[in-house]
């Protein structure tokens, strides 16, 4: 599967939300991030050529700061122009069916405040009805977003699980569940870099680790056949 | 019990010896994956313990 993320943000170098974010994806070929304001740092938009890369992509994802429960303007900028009839909706304007669309947002507040009585007054499921809107006249499949909320105030722990949660909000096929997250941590353990971990015992462990991860899958299956059986 | 402590405790010790920022979140994140799987694990013994005790089934 293939993944394309536009990023939108008016200085991407200062953000340390968005080079975390950047930082944290793996070299993989299948993987694409694409800066709007560093591509087109005078704003004119090669429609063609974004077009064109769409159509390489089997994911696509927004990725930026939520400002005014919406995007930068070069984001918006993009969608006017990029998202044309006859290409993205209208007469034979399919070409963007049956791909997966998500949004990545970078949130100042509190989660707590996206709620009525909250402090914003609405939940991110309603504030970004634009965008599902969208991704519904293309034809595409809408994704549950990764919401990152005031960033700065992570600890070190939730970093390390925010920089996991997006690996695998890129590449993890739809819908994630247990059993898919098992597979991906299965083939990361096989293919990570021995290098950095100390020489004695690791290969074993790493082993180890891995056999009890298909063990107990093999026991949650077996106990929910059982269930199952009597789930008449 | 004591294999799945002992694991854990390697995966800390692994988990603190790396060199690498990404392998540390994927040691975390391999460590929360365990104790995820098992929790489902008392759940679903526990869901499967409850309808082996309930009258509804003693007929079949």
């Amino acid at each position: 599967m293939k993944t394309l993320i536009i990023l939108s943000h008016p200085t991407v170098d200062e953000s340390s939300s968005q080079q975390f974010l950047m930082h944290s994806l793996p070299e993989d070929e299948n993987i694409t991030v694409h800066v709007l304001e560093q591509t087109y740092p005078d704003g004119v938009i090669d429609v063609e050529k974004e077009q064109a890369l769409l159509l390489e992509y089997d994911r696509v994802l927004f990725q930026f700061p939520f400002y005014w429960y919406s995007s930068p303007p070069l984001l918006k900028k993009w969608q006017d122009e990029v998202l044309t009839d006859h290409f993205a909706f209208g007469y034979r304007g399919n070409k963007l069916n049956g791909k997966e669309f998500g949004l990545v947002l970078v949130i100042g507040l509190p989660e707590k405040e996206y709620q009525t009585g909250g402090q914003e007054g609405f939940s991110i499921s309603e504030l970004t009805k634009p965008y599902q809107a969208m991704a519904r006249k293309t034809g595409m499949t809408y994704l549950k977003p990764l919401t990152i909320f005031q960033f700065p105030y992570l600890t070190e722990k939730e970093k390390m699980s925010l920089l996991v949660d997006y690996q695998q909000y890129v590449s993890l096929k739809h819908p994630v569940s247990l059993k898919r997250k098992e597979a991906w941590i299965l083939d990361q353990l096989k293919n990570t870099s021995r290098e950095t971990l100390p020489t004695e015992g690791t290969l074993f462990i790493l082993e180890a680790v891995s056999e009890a991860i298909e063990d107990n899958r093999m026991e949650l299956d077996e106990l929910s056949l059982h269930i199952d059986n009597y789930d008449v | 019990m004591e294999d799945k402590q002992w694991l854990m405790n390697q995966l800390e010790k692994l988990f603190e010896e790396s060199r690498d920022y990404k392998q540390k979140a994927l040691l975390q994140a391999t460590k929360e994956l365990l104790q995820e799987q098992e929790k489902r694990r008392e759940q679903l013994q526990g869901e499967l313990d409850g309808t082996l005790w309930s009258p509804g089934n003693w007929n079949k």
